[in-house]
């Protein structure tokens, strides 16, 4: 059942290694950028980043979809804390 | 020193046979539903639907054909996505074991 000989889930990771990924963070942000390093923390070595802030208006809040305001910001090279992470996600594999 | 009467030698097992997939630890799910559609709910309530390919002792999950949903409504797809352990709430087997 194992498609492409992942055997843990970290591998998912080592593969991703020099390539763009998306990562999910604690504190409704998100990231793209190219992964350079990574340990069993999930802290994680990152370039070329953007980094996606959903802020959420507690006004417009009330009548439906809070997320109103989405804030952009791009950083060269980065330092993840690995208690920050939700999710990793590798670009579309092969 | 042997003072009490030995039992036959063929006692009766005091459990019955465990029950088809309905009964073993935790670890028996786990090893049952990698390769199988589940549902992992994160702490935060959002819920991740995708095949389960491995997991470890932290419980990161890596999942495959991974689809986010949040209050029901997909959110994202993921073809591949590791989510860390700390943020698991529960693993749900989403198709029979």
């Amino acid at each position: 059942m194992e498609s492409n000989g992942i055997q843990e889930p970290f591998d998912l990771i080592r593969l991703s290694l020099s390539e763009r990924v998306f990562v999910k963070l604690r504190g409704d942000r998100e990231l793209t950028g190219i992964l350079h390093a990574y340990d069993g923390h999930m802290n994680l070595i990152m370039s070329d980043v953007e980094e996606t802030i959903m802020i959420v208006d507690p006004e417009s809040a009330a009548n439906g979809q809070g997320v109103v305001n989405v804030a952009k910001r791009k950083m060269e090279m980065l330092f993840v804390r690995g208690d920050g992470v939700i999710l990793v996600s590798p670009p579309a594999r092969t | 020193m042997d003072d009490s009467p030995k039992p036959p030698s063929d006692p009766t097992p005091p459990l019955p046979p465990p029950a088809q997939s309905h009964t073993g630890s935790p670890t028996d799910f786990l090893k049952g539903v990698v390769g199988k559609r589940v549902i992992v709910r994160l702490t935060s309530g959002v819920d991740y639907r995708g095949i389960l390919s491995c997991l470890d002792g932290f419980m990161n999950i890596a999942l495959e054909q991974t689809e986010e949903h949040v209050n029901g409504i997909v959110t994202n797809r993921y073809g591949d996505a590791f989510i860390r352990g700390n943020n698991v709430l529960y693993i749900s087997a989403a198709e029979p074991i």
